[in-house]
């Protein structure tokens, strides 16, 4: 009797100050724990017999998702196909941007005999291209226009024997000037004080054809011949020649 | 005696000959010679008509060549003419009679015809693209050629040519 009536003044005085007394704060935090424990357990239980019920329908998603994947790999692989296919044209497209006034031209003809290195464009003087004219492609100088027909033109790549284009070495910019060897170019007349090196990149100097910066190639090798003046470097084309396809024919300088 | 080929076919033959070197040629490069398909048509026609017409069918097609190269005229015009004539010419002799004498023929004017070539392009200072290697391959690959289009088409054989 004492006990209760204790407890019940304790609750009574509790109420009438507003704040918990010491018997709730007591008995709410041993019920806090254990409802913790008994929800946890509860979220459990319940999170397991939700994942078996959902089995069915996570088997069918997972098999839709595998089938979207096996869609979207085959449609990846032949946007890729397309791609492989025309790469070039994007390629000249970026070029293109920073010539917004050179011409898109594709190359379809070849030296019947191959004897010397020039190829056919699609396009001619109709089209504005004039004889002197540099064409590039997305990775480097392809050469400069010799013959502008009204619909076609011939062009005279960098690698001909004929073909010699003023050229800096990039890195120390050693002048020389680039002539083609059939395959590759030479990079002649260059100073023997220059301190060339293999991987050096070396672009076209300001001329007739170009302006200053496209890329002809890279060194391969070095030649020092004794007691010369000059030195001579051969360069890997900066371009493949093998499969050229879009081209763009700069503005007459 | 076989009859002289008809020149509407003559002519679109060497259209096809010019775009087929012009186009896809290269891709059929060995050792960076291709096959002169022009040589061979010339030399089929000289053999089948005489070293007149001949002359004259090797000066169009070395022409249309120079037309397409243009850093070579007019060297293919002259040294095409020289062995269409020189074709017409052998037509007539023991040449034309069997494939024995057919091929080697071909070979020899394959080199014969770069030579004049070179010549020419000398005399123009001009530089010549292709190294005397690749004019050998060429020559191989011409031979090889018109003996598989001799064994395929036995009717290509010149006019006084013999059954075999």
């Amino acid at each position: 009797m004492i006990a209760a009536a204790s407890i019940a003044l304790v609750q009574l005085e509790a109420a009438k100050s507003g704040k918990p007394s010491i018997i709730t704060v007591g008995v709410a935090s041993t019920a806090a724990a254990f409802q913790f424990a008994v929800s946890g357990a509860a979220g459990g239980v319940r999170a397991a017999f939700g994942s078996i019920a959902d089995v069915p329908h996570l088997y069918a998603q997972t098999r839709r998702l595998a089938e979207r994947n096996q869609a979207l790999a085959r449609a990846n692989a032949a946007l890729r196909e397309q791609l492989a296919r025309v790469p070039d044209r994007e390629a000249v497209d970026r070029a293109a941007f920073f010539e917004p006034n050179g011409i898109i031209a594709s190359a379809i003809g070849y030296d019947p005999e191959n004897q010397s290195r020039v190829v056919t464009l699609d396009v001619g003087s109709h089209a504005g291209v004039r004889p002197g004219a540099g064409v590039i492609d997305e990775d480097g100088v392809v050469g400069r226009v010799i013959e502008a027909e009204p619909f076609s033109s011939k062009v005279l790549l960098v690698t001909d024997l004929e073909s010699k284009v003023p050229a800096v070495v990039q890195r120390g910019r050693w002048w020389g000037i680039a002539t083609g060897t059939n395959s590759r170019i030479a990079l002649q007349y260059v100073s023997q004080d220059a301190k060339l090196r293999v991987g050096d990149v070396v672009v076209t100097g300001e001329g007739r054809s170009f302006h200053a910066g496209y890329t002809l190639g890279t060194i391969r090798a070095i030649y020092h011949p004794e007691g010369a003046l000059y030195q001579t470097a051969l360069l890997e084309p900066a371009v493949a020649f093998g499969r050229l396809g879009n081209v763009i024919v700069l503005p007459h300088i | 005696m076989a009859e002289p080929p008809a020149w509407p076919a003559v002519t679109l033959a060497l259209a096809a000959a010019l775009l087929f070197q012009t186009t896809l040629g290269p891709a059929f490069a060995l050792r960076g010679a291709v096959v002169s398909w022009i040589l061979l048509l010339v030399i089929w026609y000289g053999f089948r008509t005489g070293w007149g017409r001949g002359l004259f069918f090797g000066l169009i097609a070395g022409a249309c060549e120079d037309a397409l190269s243009p850093l070579t005229a007019p060297a293919w015009t002259f040294a095409t003419a020289l062995i269409g004539a020189a074709a017409g010419r052998a037509g007539s002799t023991f040449v034309a009679e069997s494939r024995a004498w057919l091929v080697p023929f071909v070979v020899v004017a394959t080199l014969l015809r770069y030579a004049v070539f070179g010549l020419i392009m000398h005399l123009e200072r001009r530089p010549l693209g292709e190294s005397f290697h690749t004019v050998l391959w060429q020559s191989a690959l011409d031979g090889l050629v018109a003996l598989a289009l001799m064994l395929v088409f036995p009717q290509l054989r010149g006019r006084y040519a013999a059954d075999s």
